[in-house]
């Protein structure tokens, strides 16, 4: 899984949010590190509705224009999870072999 | 680890202030709606209105033109969709189903030149079976049948084209049509028309069995996973 996309997922993870709210949380998230551009953003959005792992929960119109809620799916919020799970197993081992081993040579 | 762009600061999304002037936002709306034109059209009306919403609520108070960094974004995005069309555009069973109603809608012309050149002999079957049937009222039938064809001609090629788009609302019309279809077969039937224009019955089953194959097309699994997502969300949803 991409990061731009395990970020887009995690944004979602604590409720809907319309593709602005997405970016500010990703940035948020990242620690200023990662900001999606709205036609990352959506290509991103699109290819996860498409998978199933995302979908639209409502709609509004805010100052004229189209304002769409996003939502993660249950299948979304598996497969978040599971990629959760993986990276943190991984820098898990990365920590591990970082860290000095009792007795070793230094 | 790559994603939209990594330069902090460099994007930061920043609310529009209500120190832009009407006249810029539009200036600037207008060159954005330029850059996704490039987009499928599907994706487009799906969501460009969103997008240019969401590039409103980045761009910077003032701002006339698309940054050199939202054109890269934009154009890498379209050609990203481009080089996936299966991503954006209706699966194979709906093309499929399109396809099958374009041939519906030649079968129509088929059917009105086997009733042409069976006329004669519906017509003598008409009358041996019914003593009282005149000819002013074949002639009226058989100006019915000439006339009538442009209609369902122009029903399969129109919802042909909508299914092509992905329009979900084709496929309930079709449905609904193919559902009277069935009942105007069924009453010929009826009538007896197996007996007097055994050709023409012909061909209205050949068009039940492409509609009911279109229908099977319009709610396989795959179509009806793209309509799910393609559709707007439900009621209840909005309601919220």
């Amino acid at each position: 899984m991409q990061e731009a996309t395990f970020l887009i997922l995690t944004a979602l993870a604590s409720g809907s949010q319309h593709g602005y709210g997405i970016i500010a949380d990703v940035r948020e998230i990242s620690g200023g590190d990662v900001t999606l551009r709205p036609g990352t953003l959506y290509t991103a959005l699109e290819r996860l509705r498409t998978d199933g792992l995302v979908a639209v929960d409502r709609e509004a119109i805010v100052d004229n224009r189209l304002r769409r809620y996003y939502r993660l799916t249950p299948a979304g919020s598996e497969r978040l999870a599971a990629e959760a799970t993986r990276l943190r197993a991984n820098a898990t081992t990365a920590l591990m072999r970082l860290s000095p081993a009792p007795g070793g040579a230094t | 680890m790559s994603a939209g762009a990594r330069r902090p600061g460099a994007y930061a999304p920043s609310a529009r202030s209500e120190t832009s002037r009407p006249g810029t936002d539009a200036i600037l709306e207008r060159r954005y709606r330029r850059l996704l034109a490039c987009y499928p059209r599907f994706f487009r009306r799906e969501s460009g209105d969103e997008i240019l919403a969401v590039l409103m609520d980045c761009a910077r108070p003032g701002q006339r033109w698309p940054s050199p960094g939202e054109c890269a974004d934009l154009l890498g995005s379209v050609v990203r969709m481009r080089l996936d069309p299966g991503r954006s555009s209706p699966p194979r069973a709906i093309t499929r189903a399109a396809r099958l109603m374009r041939v519906g809608a030649a079968t129509e012309i088929a059917g009105l030149v086997i009733a042409l050149a069976t006329a004669s002999s519906v017509q003598s079957a008409l009358v041996r079976q019914h003593v009282t049937f005149l000819a002013g009222q074949w002639r009226d039938l058989l100006l019915f049948v000439e006339v009538g064809v442009p209609v369902p001609c122009f029903l399969w090629l129109w919802l042909a084209w909508a299914s092509g788009r992905g329009h979900r609302w084709a496929r309930s019309a079709f449905v609904g049509l193919f559902g009277m279809y069935t009942l105007i077969v069924l009453s010929k039937f009826a009538a007896g028309a197996a007996t007097y224009a055994p050709a023409d019955l012909v061909v209205v089953g050949i068009q039940w069995i492409i509609g009911l194959a279109v229908v099977l097309l319009l709610f396989s699994r795959s179509a009806d996973t793209f309509y799910r997502h393609r559709s707007m969300p439900p009621a209840a949803a909005r309601a919220r």
